[in-house]
């Protein structure tokens, strides 16, 4: 009985887990007319592709979605070299200063960025940086920033500096003791840590909104999806494919680091 | 259609690629780009789905010929955030060349003093004759800032079909018969689709009334919501929108009231006549089936008081070609462009001298009857934030879903009074 | 169980090193954080609506805009809405994961590798597009959620328009909040309960331990601090939560949604009042701050 009271609670968990996501794709799969029914079908009973061709052949589709994907994969990228250093000074060092560091790292996390929107465009504007992708990249950096600095400093914190400390006793340099001791055993962190600022970059709207104004070129997918919108309206059918294909690759970062994110909080909280 | 135009427009500085300096106009002293080398390229923001790709390509074809130096590249924007975007654009130190902005919206922008000052080409343009409803807007102190543009107005569109089927002949003429024939209508199809949050159709009912959104005695501004003309106004649009099944919270754009009536089943609804190409355009086979007719008024002798919605042209302050600038912007207000895109559209054209390009047009027919009605927001710069901030809207919503339209109207007005007053 | 780590060279400092590496940091944050926000705090105590934006020329007013922003009951409004909205939204987060992370613990292998595969794809879903899901959900006329409730024999939701209402708006706010947020939390939590060691519940078992004890006297122990850093960052999360309410209400109707963020953004975008919004902004910092004041010494320590 336990049993399957057990198994019917984690069976609804999954149904709300997943349903939004399946209606997602069930409706972008719908020709329009079975979207503008009153009774939902549950079902593609007629599929159709005509959504997705909307979405795929909308001008600048790949543009954007290579804008997307540079702006978002040089922030979190430039965000771990920086935050590394960082926590690696944090975790492992002792120096004036450090804890007051730490704070303002913590604080920095609490920065509300919409509300920035308004000094940053000013200036981005005073040093030449307005519509610029990599004034973009930049400013999703900072944004992860923090949170990747109190996270790796948490993966860090987990590494025994013993395993640091015979390394440098066998005579490898701090660096090369950190290369090849801390680093391996730091890259899953690393990744799990990329996946947060992956996601912020990837969906940010506001700024690539605001930042990017004459390059059309320079777009990027969140401005893009929300195109669908117009004066006729919504069409929730090729919004539904937009939004499927929008979220494909965060789903395919999150199959391959998801299981390392969780180990790598708990060890943070557990031992930071 | 959108794809080809969006493609169009990214392909611009691509196809102009004719090299020559002859443009003749470039007098203006800030240009950096001004070199001989290759054409000056002009970024034109024109808003989605204002015009179809086959007239935005007609117009560059036409304006290729006559400005051989200067490229286009025209840009669509999206309406989502398009405040935000435009005022970033005017803050900018390197703007768009041109842009379309909405009429309601315009003076908002004029008067940022990110715009520049077009008072002195109103003779060359010959502005004497132009809407009222678009040159008003654009125009602070006595100085145009916003060129007048196009002009539409809502009409009923209907299913010809099931007029016929519930053997309605000749569209009403006055309310009461309106009322009557929707009343009418088979009960199997939706008799009209009202959208709760249609506030420019609201306003003419308002306006019917001899009411107005909001009134100013020169020194201070007040909400009209709450006056007895506004309760009648909305009184008639509840009843309207209880013979259909319009979502009462939400606009006509969600879901697309176009795809709702491109199903077939939909009798009437209420849209610039351009929506009929939406609709068409979703389903074929209504083609030949849709009728137009102007909102009626109170009586056979007077419309609906109708909302002139339209757009003006500006040219941003921040712009680095000003004299090429305003080459576009002749050339979008001229003749030429004016009576295609009439035709085309079914837009009403920024001069009078300029309608009968829309003769023999029926959905455009039917709209310059309503324009005869025509009224616009009130004119004041902060009449955008009102809009942004949605208070009509919500206050449609509250009284159509059993709300108060005495207690309601008094709050929504005390918020338009507010922001309406603010000092910039 | 905060065990000092032993430092690499006990007592002594690091010399200049330290500062090398955080450099980086310190110049980015100097140039896109530190700059806009002294920026934002500048505005704050100018008038500096659009003219000023595009011509220049800002004038300081002192604190006049802080004493608008203060003296305004729209403003008190938006506050407590606000703590309402972090309060409820963050103890429904906690209790659902906990909950969540318990059961996935219990469950038999096969269930458990669906329910955290059905976790992770809610959690990898991009705000943007979950916005619309939910606005699709919910949809009066042709949204599925009215279609289950008429169905099921309430036909009060036959076209219920739940974007009409601030209360409902508000709920399907919270609704969305926490569907987004329970995976991020319940998996970590469960990974955090991995790490307990059995033995603990082993003993505590024969001592003749409920479930509930046991989760009180060791489960939740033995995971303060993880428990602790999740919260925290919970409110931070929830509190600055903004482009979700953007999205689906625009604060609406009638400002039922209107969190601070949410706040800030309408005056200084919609209104163009950059100098109310930079205000208004600087005050939520200081509140977010004084709310977390008592973790960041934890962090501290």
């Amino acid at each position: 009985m336990r049993r399957v009271l057990l198994n019917l609670s984690g069976l609804v968990t999954l149904v709300i887990a997943v349903f939004p996501v399946y209606w997602m794709v069930l409706t972008a799969f719908k020709p329009t007319k079975d979207i503008l029914s009153e009774t939902p079908a549950f079902w593609p009973a007629h599929p159709t592709f005509e959504h997705f061709h909307t979405a795929v052949t909308t001008a600048g589709f790949w543009q954007f979605w290579r804008n997307s994907l540079t702006v978002t994969v040089s922030a979190v990228l430039l965000a771990l070299v920086v935050a590394m250093l960082a926590a690696f000074a944090v975790a492992r060092l002792t120096w004036r200063g450090r804890r007051a560091f730490t704070l303002l790292v913590f604080i920095a996390q609490m920065a509300p960025w919409e509300a920035l929107l308004v000094s940053i465009f000013i200036i981005s504007r005073d040093t030449g940086m307005l519509d610029k992708l990599s004034m973009l990249s930049l400013i999703y950096f900072m944004s992860t920033l923090p949170f990747t600095i109190v996270t790796l400093r948490g993966f860090l914190a987990a590494i025994p500096a013993d395993l640091e400390e015979a390394a440098l006793m066998d005579g490898c340099s701090r660096v090369s003791a950190f290369r090849r001791v801390v680093f391996p055993l730091l890259a899953p962190g690393l990744m799990a840590t990329s996946l947060f600022g992956f996601i912020t970059a990837w969906n940010e709207f506001a700024f690539a909104n605001a930042l990017i104004i004459k390059n059309q070129a320079d777009r990027t997918l969140p401005v893009w999806l929300s195109s669908f919108g117009n004066v006729y309206g919504t069409d929730w059918g090729a919004t539904m494919a937009a939004s499927t294909l929008f979220m494909l690759p965060v789903l395919l970062v999150f199959l391959i680091l998801q299981r390392r994110v969780a180990t790598g909080m708990v060890a943070g909280a557990v031992k930071g | 259609m959108r794809r080809v135009a969006a493609a169009a427009a990214l392909l611009a500085p691509v196809l102009a690629t004719v090299l020559s300096a002859c443009s003749g106009s470039t007098k203006d002293a800030a240009a950096p780009a001004a070199s001989s080398a290759g054409p000056v390229k002009l970024t034109v923001w024109f808003m989605k789905d204002s015009f179809t790709d086959d007239v935005i390509d007609r117009f560059k074809a036409g304006f290729a010929k006559d400005h051989s130096g200067l490229a286009l590249d025209i840009q669509i924007q999206e309406w989502d955030g398009i405040g935000q975007k435009v005022t970033s654009a005017l803050a900018s130190n390197d703007a768009p060349d041109v842009i379309e902005v909405g009429n309601t919206q315009v003076a908002e922008y004029a008067a940022s003093g990110g715009v520049t000052d077009l008072t002195g080409k109103t003779t060359e343009l010959q502005g004497a004759d132009w809407l009222p409803g678009l040159a008003e807007p654009g125009k602070i102190d006595g100085k145009q800032y916003g060129i007048p543009w196009y002009a539409a107005n809502r009409v009923v569109i209907y299913n010809k079909d099931l007029f016929a089927k519930a053997g309605i002949t000749t569209p009403p003429a006055t309310r009461d018969e309106w009322v009557a024939d929707t009343t009418k209508l088979n009960k199997g199809v939706q008799r009209i689709y009202l959208p709760g949050q249609n506030w420019y159709t609201l306003a003419g009912f308002i306006w019917d009334e001899g009411g107005d959104l909001a009134t100013s005695d020169g020194t201070a501004w007040k909400g009209g919501l709450d006056t007895p003309q506004a309760a009648a106004g909305i009184g008639f649009y509840k009843e309207l929108q209880a013979l259909g099944k319009g979502p009462k919270d939400s606009d006509e754009a969600n879901p697309p009231q176009a795809d709702v009536f491109a199903k077939g089943d939909v009798a009437q609804l209420i849209s610039a006549p351009g929506g009929a190409g939406a609709i068409l355009k979703a389903n074929p086979a209504l083609e030949g089936k849709i009728g137009f007719f102007p909102i009626p008024g109170k009586t056979a002798d007077k419309p609906g008081a109708v909302f002139t919605g339209g757009s003006d042209l500006i040219i941003p302050a921040a712009s680095t070609h000003q004299a090429e600038a305003y080459e576009v912007v002749k050339a979008l207000a001229g003749e030429a462009f004016q009576t295609d895109m009439a035709k085309a559209m079914s837009y009403v054209p920024n001069r009078v001298a300029y309608a009968s390009a829309l003769a023999g047009n029926e959905g455009a027919e039917a709209m310059a009857k309503g324009a005869a009605n025509g009224h616009t927001t009130p004119n004041t710069p902060n009449w955008g934030a009102v809009e942004a901030k949605n208070v009509i809207k919500d206050y449609m919503t509250k009284v159509l879903t059993g709300g108060d339209p005495q207690a309601e109207g008094t709050k929504a007005s005390q918020v338009i009074a507010e922001i309406l007053n603010t000092k910039s | 169980m905060p065990i000092r780590r032993r430092r690499l060279e006990p007592g002594r400092m690091s010399g200049f090193w330290p500062y090398l590496l955080i450099a980086p940091t310190v110049l980015g944050a100097a140039y896109l954080l530190v700059y806009p926000v002294v920026r934002t705090v500048v505005i704050s105590l100018q008038h500096f609506r659009i003219g000023e934006l595009i011509r220049g020329g800002a004038r300081f007013v002192g604190l006049e805009n802080y004493q608008e922003i203060l003296g305004d009951a729209e403003f008190w409004g938006v506050v407590r809405r606000t703590i309402a909205w972090t309060v409820i939204n963050v103890v429904l987060i906690m209790v659902l994961s906990t909950a969540v992370a318990l059961m996935i613990a219990k469950l038999g292998k096969r269930m458990r590798l669906a329910v955290m595969s059905a976790l992770v794809l809610t959690w990898a879903t991009p705000i943007i597009a979950a916005t619309t899901i939910f606005q699709w959900l919910f949809q009066s006329q042709l949204g599925v959620v009215n279609w289950l409730l008429t169905t099921v024999g309430l036909d009060g939701f036959r076209g219920y328009t739940w974007f009409a209402n601030g209360n409902a708006t508000f709920t399907i706010l919270v609704i969305l909040v926490v569907w987004q947020s329970v995976p991020f939390a319940a998996l970590t939590l469960y990974a955090g309960l991995t790490t307990v060691p059995g033995e603990l519940y082993e003993a505590a078992r024969i001592d003749g331990a409920t479930a509930r004890q046991q989760f009180t006297s060791i489960t939740f122990p033995v995971l303060r601090t993880l428990f602790g850093l999740i919260t925290s960052l919970e409110v931070i999360w929830v509190f600055k939560c903004f482009a979700q309410i953007w999205a689906i209400s625009r604060g609406g109707p009638d400002g039922a949604t209107t969190t601070l963020p949410v706040y800030a953004f309408q005056v200084a975008q919609s209104l163009h009042k950059y100098d109310l919004g930079a205000a208004v902004s600087t005050l939520t910092v200081l509140i977010l701050i004084a709310i977390l004041y008592v973790h960041l010494r934890q962090v501290e320590r």
